[in-house]
C-alpha cells in the first residue's frame, strides 16, 4: 500500500479543501481517465481497492497510472477517550483530491473496457467521479 | 491542412476584474486576449458557441474580425475550467502567413488494433502525443498521423520513422524522441506488501545521538 518512507513530521492540520483541483486537471500519460467531481480524502487503501479493481478488470494488458499519493497522516483517538490529552495517534494516510483531479489513468485497452473498470474503481472512492477521455480533455 | 481559414468576430472590451469577467462568461462570452507582431495587445471577447465552433474547425489559422479589420491568427494557448471543460479565456497570436513559426501539432498514431504485436497481447504505449514542428502558419496540420500497423513486440518507434508533409520541420530530436513502444504483456501479480513503518526526517540520527549521550553518560 502506497504510503511515505520518511516525513518531517508525524501529524498535520487536517486543513481545509476549499475550490477548485489547481493542476493534474488533465490527461497526462493515458488514453482514459477518472476525474474527481468532490473534494475529499482517499486513503491509500481505498486507492489500493480502486487499483485492484481496475488492474482485475483489465487483466493482463493496459496500463495504470495513479496520480495521487497519500502523503498526509491521519489521526485518530482511541476509543472510549475523553477529549483533550493531545492529539491522537497516526492512523493511516489520506491524499486529499479536489474537483477536477484526473486520478486514475488508463491506456492500452479499448473503450467500453476502460469505462468499466473506471466504474469499478470508482465504487471503492469517496468521492464521485467522472469518466473521462483524451479527446474530450483539453489539455 | 488548412486550405480556408475559419473566421471569428470578437468584440474589444476594457480588461477589467474578476467580478466583470465572470458577468461576461455568464452572458455567453468567453474573454481573450490578442497579441504579437508589431501591433500593442487587445483584450477581447468572443461568443463562447462561434468560438468553440471556430476552434474545432480544422486548420491552425483563425481569421479575426473586429468589425474592421481582419487579423489572421492561431491559439496561443486556451484555460478550461477543471471540471465542466468549458474554455474559460483565450490567448490568440497575430501571425505573418508567410513567416513560418513554431507550433505543437497533436501525434496520432493509427492501426494500433491491426499491430501483430499488439494481436499477441502487447501493450502499445503512445509516449509522445505532441510534436514540435516549424511550418507556415497555413501549412499547420491539425494532426500528424503514423501508421503502427506493422509493429511487433519489442519494437519502438522514434521520430525519425515519423514521415511529415512537405514544408514542416521537426524541431524534436530524431534520434532521442520515442513516439511508441510496444511492451510484452506483463502477468499480474499480487504480491503481498510489507508495512512498514514511517520514520520521521532526522528520527536516525537523533536517536544515534541520544544512545551516544547515554554511553557517555
Amino acid at each position: 500500500m502506497l504510503s511515505p518512507k520518511r516525513v518531517k513530521h508525524r501529524k498535520q492540520h487536517r486543513g481545509r479543501r476549499a475550490g477548485l483541483s489547481r493542476g493534474q486537471t488533465s490527461i497526462q500519460f493515458g488514453e482514459y481517465g477518472l476525474k474527481s467531481l468532490d473534494a475529499g480524502w482517499l486513503t491509500n487503501r481505498q486507492i489500493e481497492a480502486a487499483r485492484i479493481a481496475m488492474t482485475r478488470k483489465i487483466k493482463r494488458g493496459g496500463k495504470v497510472w495513479i496520480n495521487v499519493y497519500p502523503d498526509k497522516p491521519v489521526t485518530k483517538k482511541p476509543a472510549e477517550t475523553r477529549m483533550g490529552s493531545g492529539k491522537g495517534s497516526p492512523e493511516g494516510w489520506v491524499a486529499v483530491v479536489k474537483p477536477g483531479r484526473v486520478m486514475f489513468e488508463l491506456a492500452g485497452v479499448p473503450e467500453p473496457l476502460a469505462r468499466e473498470a473506471m466504474r469499478l474503481a470508482s465504487h471503492k472512492l469517496p468521492v464521485k467521479t467522472k469518466f473521462v477521455m483524451r479527446e474530450d480533455t483539453p489539455s | 491542412m488548412a486550405s480556408q481559414t475559419t473566421k471569428l468576430s470578437i468584440t474589444l472590451r476594457e480588461p477589467e476584474g474578476s467580478r466583470a469577467t465572470r458577468r461576461l462568461r455568464r452572458s455567453g462570452r468567453i474573454p481573450g486576449v490578442l497579441y504579437g507582431g508589431d501591433a500593442a495587445p487587445l483584450a477581447f471577447s468572443a461568443d463562447a458557441r462561434e468560438l468553440r465552433h471556430a476552434l474545432a474547425a480544422s486548420g491552425a489559422v483563425l481569421e479575426v474580425t473586429d468589425g474592421e479589420t481582419a487579423t489572421p491568427v492561431v491559439l496561443k494557448s486556451a484555460q478550461y475550467h477543471p471540471v465542466r471543460g468549458e474554455t474559460m479565456h483565450v490567448d490568440l497570436l497575430r501571425v505573418n502567413l508567410d513567416v513560418a513559426i513554431h507550433a505543437v501539432v497533436a501525434l496520432e498514431l493509427t492501426g494500433g488494433d491491426e499491430a501483430p504485436g499488439v494481436k499477441e497481447g502487447g501493450v502499445l504505449e503512445q509516449i509522445t502525443r505532441e510534436l514540435n514542428i516549424e511550418a507556415l502558419p497555413a501549412e499547420i496540420p491539425e494532426s500528424i498521423s503514423h501508421d503502427v500497423s506493422a509493429m511487433q513486440i519489442n519494437d519502438t518507434v522514434t521520430l525519425a520513422d515519423i514521415t511529415v508533409p512537405g514544408g514542416i520541420v521537426l524541431l524534436d530530436d530524431l534520434e532521442e524522441t520515442t513516439v511508441a513502444t510496444l511492451t510484452p504483456p506483463r502477468l499480474a501479480t499480487d504480491e503481498d506488501e510489507i508495512e512498514e513503518e514511517t520514520e520521521l526526517v532526522g528520527e536516525a540520527s537523533s536517536a544515534d545521538a541520544g544512545g551516544d549521550a547515554a554511553s557517555d553518560a
